[in-house]
């Protein structure tokens, strides 16, 4: 099986996110796999192991791309950065339509992404890619089977209140969801392999796109505002002894507070 | 133009794989690890399954034979998580194996050498005994030549993963009188019914790096085959003993860079939650002097644990550099324990908050790659030199 899964690198949990601008962020210099995507390239391998074939990690990003090293340390074959200057202010739909433009003459039988980036969670590149590139889609899978030779695939997703299975035919792209698997640990030969892995770099040109079609020129959704959570009120010491102390409690919880 | 301070794409992601799998693996557990005082086997065989006990031998044995950087991030990143499984980890991948892979015949490392890297095989180095420790030169366990090989009689202490080992190199003189001169380093396996080899004595109660097992091992005239004398020479042991020791020690460095962190940074999320007199008690400029002072010490350690790997690494003479770098990452650690205790206050003295355990497992730095007062003995001895 030719599988392609769509990676993205988010900022790692702890890294230090302030707003510096009402459009723009400081994230600090940490960034991971987004997690839906390493059970993406998990489902991917495990696919691999049993049919046979290739997976390929692809990415639309300007940056240092770990999550594409993180992919080969996982097993994958090959790497793939769509990188150029014009995608800095891409939306989902603009990064979707670069992944599809470099998928439309692969021979592929199965696209695997995340079910949503674990930054903005929006959701939408996986499902954008499957409609530019018009092949069905799944959402959220949390089971897959495959029938390669008659190229098809039962997928399973939750549902309220239960499981719903679908089947679909290849080739498809299906966003997958926690409960899927546990991605594995890479084991450190893989990643001695992919410290040194060479990653494929494409630019917009080689694709067939130009400037205008990714970019903030072409984003149809636009960050009008970032806000910071509230800072914690300033803690007020109530100086009384009891019972002075609990009816000015009282007090301040149902006058100043408000929750009673 | 050539002062380049960066660690590289490759290896900031070699960092990053190696926290991830830490994080996975060892961070729920660090708590459990500490109580049980038990070798965890599970998490062996998953560090042994994930390749990473081979990570400094030849690639024909089942090694990846990486860079000596690339180790330190290693050892950096495993005592983040627990200092007691990294002590067990790191006797296996340095000096546990370094003397059999450095002078062990082929058979010696098919079947010594090879198992070991898998996990399969668990070993460790013995130096220490009641009356010498820093003092090598105090040895007294006796290596006598025989007819096709040496008789070795003597007791070891504080031997890390003793209790569990199956093989062990041995420092043994063969004649006290001759001190460092007569030293020497021995293969030796554990006593079974079809062979000669040591046998475990007392497992030790430690204060800190407590699922790594620490104990006795006992040489009661245990034959071993000429193949087993490793080395090119007799009496060149502590000359061997030196290659390794400016890792051990840059190692120790590492050990303590990351104990200091975890302690340090546990107490900054304590700090900025503990309220006293109306404020987080990080507002207060006391508690901030402490971070000051840690971040600044802290800092500095590290970029000189760094430089002297790079030094290893590049073959540079830096064997002051190495003791300096252990003694003053560790001193910088001692600090960091002691000021996380009194940033949680009486907190600090219960066993439900994590600062005793950071205090408890530092301690064993002072001790392993030489005491500081040997250290600073030694290195006051060479400021002052002619």
């Amino acid at each position: 099986m030719e599988i392609y899964v769509l990676v993205k690198q988010v900022p790692d949990p702890e890294a230090i996110v302030k707003v510096k601008s009402d459009t723009e962020l400081e994230i600090e210099n940490k960034y991971f796999t987004s997690f839906f995507d390493e059970i993406a390239v998990e489902a991917g391998l495990k696919l691999k192991e049993k049919f046979g074939g290739k997976v390929t990690v692809l990415t639309v990003d300007n940056r240092r791309v770990d999550a594409l090293r993180r992919g080969i340390s996982m097993g994958a074959e090959e790497a793939v950065q769509v990188t150029d200057p014009a995608i800095e202010g891409s939306d989902p739909f603009s990064i979707a339509r670069a992944l599809a433009a470099y998928l439309k003459d692969k021979p592929f039988d199965l696209i695997l992404a995340g079910r949503q980036a674990m930054d903005d969670d929006a959701g939408i590149v996986g499902p954008a890619v499957a409609e530019a590139l018009g092949i069905p889609h799944v959402n959220s899978i949390v089971g897959i089977e495959v029938d390669d030779p008659k190229k098809e695939v039962k997928v399973t997703r939750e549902v309220e209140n239960g499981k719903e299975i679908l089947s679909v035919s290849l080739p498809a792209l299906f966003t997958c969801q926690k409960g899927l698997n546990t991605p594995r640990i890479p084991q450190v030969m893989n990643v001695m392999k992919a410290m040194k892995a060479q990653i494929k770099k494409v630019d917009l040109a080689a694709l067939g796109l130009s400037s205008s079609d990714v970019g903030s020129s072409s984003a149809r959704v636009k960050v009008q505002t970032y806000l910071p959570p509230p800072k914690r009120p300033p803690v007020k010491m109530i100086k009384e002894d009891f019972p002075e102390n609990v009816k000015r409690l009282v007090k301040l919880l149902r006058e100043e507070a408000k929750i009673i | 133009m050539a002062l380049d301070f960066t660690l590289g794409e490759e290896q900031d992601f070699f960092r990053q794989t190696v926290r991830d799998t830490v994080n996975r693996l060892i961070m729920p557990r660090v708590v459990e690890l500490d109580e049980k005082e038990e070798f965890p086997w599970d998490l062996w065989k998953e560090f042994a399954a994930l390749g990473y006990l081979g990570l400094r031998h030849e690639e024909k044995y089942g090694g990846m034979a990486t860079d000596t950087i690339s180790q330190m991030i290693f050892y950096e990143e495993l005592a983040r998580g627990s200092c007691g499984f990294a002590m067990s980890v790191i006797m296996q991948i340095l000096m546990g194996t370094y003397f059999v892979a450095r002078f062990g015949n082929e058979e010696i490392k098919q079947r010594i050498l090879v198992p070991a890297i898998k996990g399969e095989k668990i070993g460790t180095i013995c130096f220490t005994e009641d009356q010498s420790g820093s003092d090598l030169g105090g040895t007294r366990t006796l290596a006598a030549k025989v007819d096709g090989g040496w008789r070795i009689n003597g007791r070891k202490q504080w031997i890390t993963n003793g209790p569990i080992a199956e093989f062990c190199t041995v420092m043994a003189t063969v004649d006290p009188k001759l001190g460092l001169k007569g030293l020497n380093f021995y293969l030796v396996e554990r006593k079974t019914d079809k062979r000669d080899g040591f046998v475990s004595g007392q497992k030790l109660h430690k204060l800190g790096s407590r699922c790594s097992v620490t104990g006795e091992l006992v040489f009661d005239n245990v034959f071993v085959p000429d193949e087993n004398f490793l080395g090119e020479e007799v009496g060149k042991g502590v000359q061997y003993a030196g290659e390794i020791l400016n890792e051990v020690r840059v190692m120790t460095a590492m050990n303590a860079l990351a104990i200091s962190k975890g302690a340090m940074d546990d107490a900054k999320e304590y700090a900025k939650n503990r309220i006293a007199f109306g404020n987080p008690i990080s507002k207060y400029q006391l508690i901030r002097e402490k971070f000051a002072k840690y971040w600044a010490w802290y800092e500095a350690s590290w970029n000189y644990a760094y430089k002297c790997a790079w030094m290893i690494q590049n073959k540079i003479p830096c064997s002051n550099e190495c003791m300096m770098a252990k003694y003053h990452a560790t001193e910088m650690c001692m600090y960091a324990v002691e000021e996380a205790m009194r940033i949680y206050g009486g907190n600090a003295f219960c066993s439900e908050y994590p600062p005793q355990r950071y205090w408890r497992d530092a301690k064993f730095l002072l001790y392993g790659g030489g005491t500081h007062e040997v250290l600073c003995d030694y290195l006051g001895r060479m400021f002052c030199k002619d």
